[in-house]
């Protein structure tokens, strides 16, 4: 199998039997702090490959699109082939690690609504924190494919949430990684483990990383705990999430628009003289029960083309919120 | 021969239509409400969609009946050949379904207006206007979105195809924009597509089937599309 990649603790490898695939291996090295803190354990590489199949899937099941395919021998998975975003994504439900030092919070304080942060995936930088205006000028991605990556993590946090919160463990935080396929879908990608999520059992116990971070025990047993607890789920009674999205449609520019015109000019008469152009349009607010994905996108472009919108006259923007 | 008038809910027009087609020889108009699905019209020799606010106009005039099951039928029936005619709110639905080319937009004063106009008949006719070549005739329109929009490149098709079939103009047939009630581009009232077998009109022309009611020129048009549903 040829290389193409390898990164701190995975190796990515061509899929001699199609280009549009990959097979990932995961490796028994576990790093910390930009990778200054750096070992191998036996067993790591299996079980973070197990938890990540497993969340994965779990995911799948629920709509979120991911590149998983499917589970290969010994610690590796089939996946399709993605080029992946420079960003990490981090979903927080309550205030953990960097974020403490950050803001001088005390850890373990809950947030009010799930907190969402990119930061670049560089480790000379020190991976650094972006805001979306950085993300669109430094070319990484477009608002559409920051929304759309916003929109799956906060889906991801909440089917997460609610496993573990079966599993009797909080929730803390996790970071996520994207990957855009050959036919442009963005997908969910990288692995989803003990290695990329905090998780607290009773009394605030790790069962992740920050234990080879701190040296606070054995971090692969710990893995397996989680592995084990989030094994005895019921993914079934978690109830669908709906999420909402907004449609505007507005008159092409250049078009005429009475509508428009006739409000701009009430207005101008109530007073309202600074106004110079008023375009009326429509906005439509659906609420879908999947998470959103690239064919949930793909569908709305086509009720677009063919209801919500008529092409030959008006234009339309997606909003995923 | 049997024809079809549609009924979607909140159509108005569909009494007016079969009274004057009942009134017309070889005519056998019947009632389809859309609720029956496309076959409602194996039988049909023609289609005429009328006038009215289908689904009251929702989402924009005549989009939310342009995907209904009903149009699958009538779509089978363009396939065929067989005329069909759409007014008003008819030629709405039509534009949405994409059978016609174009689009209706909101008129330019944003009001609904309700008057009798006149329309240039073009030289070059079609199934629905044979005999009608430069004709001036009287018919009322009564529509909210009747300006008629396309992109250049469809109404240089439009023209060159003779897919115009009717144009506002006045008493004297000039055809210019103090005639031209809604905005519509080249003051069009009603195309044919370019098999010639699906026309749309904003204009009523059932509305002007007796003398009584101020003009009789509507009923040429209908008279013209009974004909063609027997060929």
């Amino acid at each position: 199998m040829d290389l193409i990649n390898e990164g701190k603790v995975k190796r990515v490898y061509a899929d001699p039997e199609s280009p549009k695939r990959v097979i990932i291996e995961f490796t028994d090295t576990i790093t910390a702090g930009d990778g200054q803190k750096r070992e191998e354990i036996e067993g790591k590489g299996l079980v973070t490959c197990d938890t990540s199949e497993f969340l994965l899937k779990y995911l799948q099941d629920k709509g979120v699109a991911t590149h998983f395919i499917k589970r290969l021998e010994e610690t590796r998975l089939l996946c399709r082939k993605v080029d992946i975003f420079p960003l990490e994504v981090v979903c927080r439900n309550f205030a953990a690690g960097s974020f403490c030092d950050r803001y001088g919070l005390k850890r373990g304080q809950l947030m009010s609504e799930p907190l969402i942060e990119f930061f670049l995936k560089d480790d000379s930088l020190h991976d650094p924190l972006l805001s979306a205006d950085a993300i669109e000028r430094l070319g990484i991605a477009n608002p559409d494919e920051i929304a759309f990556m916003y929109s799956v993590t906060l889906s991801v946090n909440y089917y997460l949430r609610e496993l573990l919160s079966q599993a009797g463990l909080r929730f803390v935080d996790f970071k996520l990684e994207f990957g855009k396929a050959e036919d442009g879908a963005i997908l969910l990608a990288d692995e989803i483990s003990g290695d990329t999520i905090r998780v607290w059992d009773k009394d605030e116990d790790s069962l992740d990383k920050d234990i080879f971070r701190h040296d606070s025990g054995n971090v692969v047993e710990a893995y397996g705990r989680l592995l084990g607890r989030l094994k005895e789920t019921n993914p079934d009674e978690i109830p669908v999430r709906t999420e909402f999205l907004t449609i505007l449609v507005l008159p092409k520019d250049g078009i005429k628009n009475p509508p428009g015109e006739v409000t701009r000019k009430a207005m101008t008469r109530l007073g309202f003289e600074e106004v110079v152009e008023v375009r009326a349009g429509r906005i439509y607010r659906v609420k879908i029960n999947r998470p959103i994905s690239p064919d949930i996108l793909n569908q709305l472009h086509e009720m677009n083309m063919k209801l919500l919108s008529n092409p030959i006259a008006e234009k339309t923007e997606v909003r995923l919120t | 021969m049997a024809i079809a008038v549609l009924r979607f809910p909140g159509t108005n027009n569909e009494q007016d239509i079969i009274r004057v087609l009942k009134g017309i020889q070889g005519a056998d108009p019947y009632l389809v409400p859309s609720r029956q699905g496309p076959t409602a019209l194996q039988e049909a020799d023609g289609v005429v969609i009328p006038g009215g606010f289908s689904y009251g106009d929702y989402l924009r005039a005549g989009a939310v009946a342009s995907v209904g099951d009903i149009m699958e039928g009538v779509k089978e029936l363009i396939d065929e050949g067989k005329p069909v005619l759409g007014i008003c709110n008819g030629f709405q639905v039509l534009a949405e379904s994409g059978h016609l080319p174009g689009a209706l937009l909101t008129n330019e004063s944003a009001r609904f207006i309700c008057k009798w106009v006149y329309l240039k008949v073009s030289e070059h006719t079609n199934r629905f206007t044979q005999g009608l070549e430069n004709a001036i005739i009287r018919v009322p329109i009564a529509h909210a979105e009747g300006n008629y929009f396309c992109s250049n490149d469809i109404l240089d098709k439009l023209v060159s195809e003779n897919q115009i079939a009717f144009r506002y103009c006045d008493k004297e047939g000039n055809i210019s924009d103090e005639n031209n009630p809604n905005g519509s581009i080249m003051n069009i009232a009603g195309i044919v597509n370019e098999q010639q077998n699906v026309m749309g009109m904003m204009p009523h022309p059932e509305r002007a089937s007796r003398i009584a009611i101020g003009s009789r020129d509507g009923i040429l048009i209908l008279e013209n599309f009974v004909r063609e549903t027997v060929c």
